[in-house]
């Protein structure tokens, strides 16, 4: 297939992610950081030639766009990520109460009970930072402020990435991504910062971590001591014979507290709500990894 | 390589596959200190004649699977602005990866050099490929 040889750096990257198009997006993250800090190596040593002429040397040694997603490809599938994806689809025996022996419940449970505290942070930072920079903006030490609050916010983005790869499992770039060279001058790297989609995904997230870590902290520890507490409260009741549970608004379930039988309905029940509990943090789980994927990942 | 047909590259790109990380493996061990993947990519290169059969682009996926194996370690020289770089260094487990599988590759070598000498390549065509058995 002749696509024309990219003459700049710029558009063998974009020739790269074209062709890197549908691989997961850490995976093509981690490929650009790699082919970027590669070219950039390659121009430093080489201060005498041109850019066109460096690109058509490193197509010849570095290889084409077309070749090195291929290799990024084969790659992604030897790599060992923190939950290797099993080579045979996984028994179906027990359907619906298998998740309680998949360890990504429990790290996305972990990463529930997580959240509240990084969303607090997070939050905490980005306001503090934000309104600084704005206040800060009259006076001279504005700029170099909001340039490196930027900075921390690509930092905290990447510590974040990895806090969701090794817990939800979502593939996350590997390394920083690649700010602006830095020799650019400070108009440049403003300029970039601010036209950067990344920069202002990175800080919706963080803002919107503070919602989203509590409304998963409350659900986790509703749901878990809800389930556990009801399980393990018939249990009780059913071995030594005194119910201490009680639902006034409702004399029907009341009485039924005080019986056996209906001890036993409340336990399997609470076992029941438990299994529920560990599928909401599974989706929770998936459904925070794609919002991380799509909010945190610069393409 | 414009030269050569579509079944010698698929050939040499499958022997490759698995050699890169021995290659990658023996550069960091004899450099005997961190480097970074261009370092490593320009000393793949001065190996030898065979330098150029291996893009250089595809070191990069092969260091990143070593490092997650444990073979290799790796550590991010970040800085806010500027590109960061990934430096590489040898485990203690991969120096044992390293002594295994040169002995692997020393047996495979000698095996298809025996199975090539052996009568594989017809007298009188004189197979320039055939190598020299040790």
């Amino acid at each position: 297939m002749p696509v024309s040889a990219p003459e700049t750096v710029p558009a063998y990257l974009a020739q790269l992610r074209r062709a890197l198009k549908g691989a997961p997006a850490g995976l093509i993250a981690d490929a650009l950081a790699d082919c970027e800090d590669h070219l950039n190596s390659e121009m430093a040593q080489n201060p005498d030639l041109s850019e066109t002429q460096i690109l058509v040397a490193v197509v010849e040694t570095y290889g084409t766009p077309e070749e090195i997603a291929q290799e990024y490809r084969d790659m992604e599938h030897t790599i060992t990520t923190p939950f290797p994806q099993p080579e045979s689809t996984p028994e179906r025996r027990f359907g619906f109460f298998n998740v309680v022996s998949d360890p990504r419940t429990y790290s996305a449970l972990i990463y529930m009970l997580l959240s509240l505290a990084t969303g607090i942070f997070y939050f905490t930072w980005t306001v503090v930072g934000i309104s600084l920079s704005i206040s800060l903006a009259v006076l001279i030490i504005g700029v170099p402020f909001a340039l490196l609050f930027i900075a921390s916010i690509r930092v905290l983005s990447h510590v974040e990435g990895r806090i969701v790869e090794a817990l939800l499992g979502v593939r996350m770039p590997r390394r920083l991504p690649a700010g602006p060279a830095a020799d650019e001058s400070i108009w440049t790297k403003i300029r970039e910062a601010f036209t950067d989609i990344r920069t202002w995904s990175s800080l919706l997230y963080m803002l919107l971590m503070l919602p989203l870590g509590i409304a998963y902290f409350i659900i986790g520890v509703v749901g878990l001591s809800l389930s556990l507490g009801v399980t393990a409260g018939s249990l009780y009741g059913l071995v030594t014979g005194e119910s201490h549970m009680q639902i006034t608004d409702a004399p029907v379930l009341n009485h039924l507290l005080h019986t056996a039988p209906g001890l036993i309905v409340f336990a399997l029940l609470g076992v029941l709500a438990f299994f529920v509990v560990l599928h909401i943090a599974r989706l929770i789980g998936l459904a925070h990894g794609k919002i991380a994927e799509g909010l945190l990942v610069r393409l | 390589m414009t030269d050569e047909t579509a079944y010698t590259r698929k050939f040499r790109k499958e022997l490759m596959a698995g050699l890169s990380s021995l290659v990658l493996l023996a550069v960091l061990a004899r450099a005997g200190r961190e480097m970074y993947g261009y370092e490593i990519a320009k000393a793949v290169k001065a190996e030898g004649e065979g330098g150029l059969i291996f893009k250089q682009g595809a070191i990069y996926p092969v260091l990143r699977s070593l490092n997650a194996t444990g073979l290799l370690h790796s550590r991010v020289e970040a800085s806010a602005f500027g590109p960061p770089r990934r430096y590489y260094d040898i485990t203690d487990e991969g120096r044992k990866a390293l002594a295994e599988w040169q002995f692997a590759w020393r047996d495979m070598r000698e095996f298809v050099d025996d199975a090539l000498s052996a009568g594989a390549v017809p007298p009188g065509t004189q197979g320039g490929h055939a190598g020299v058995g040790a």
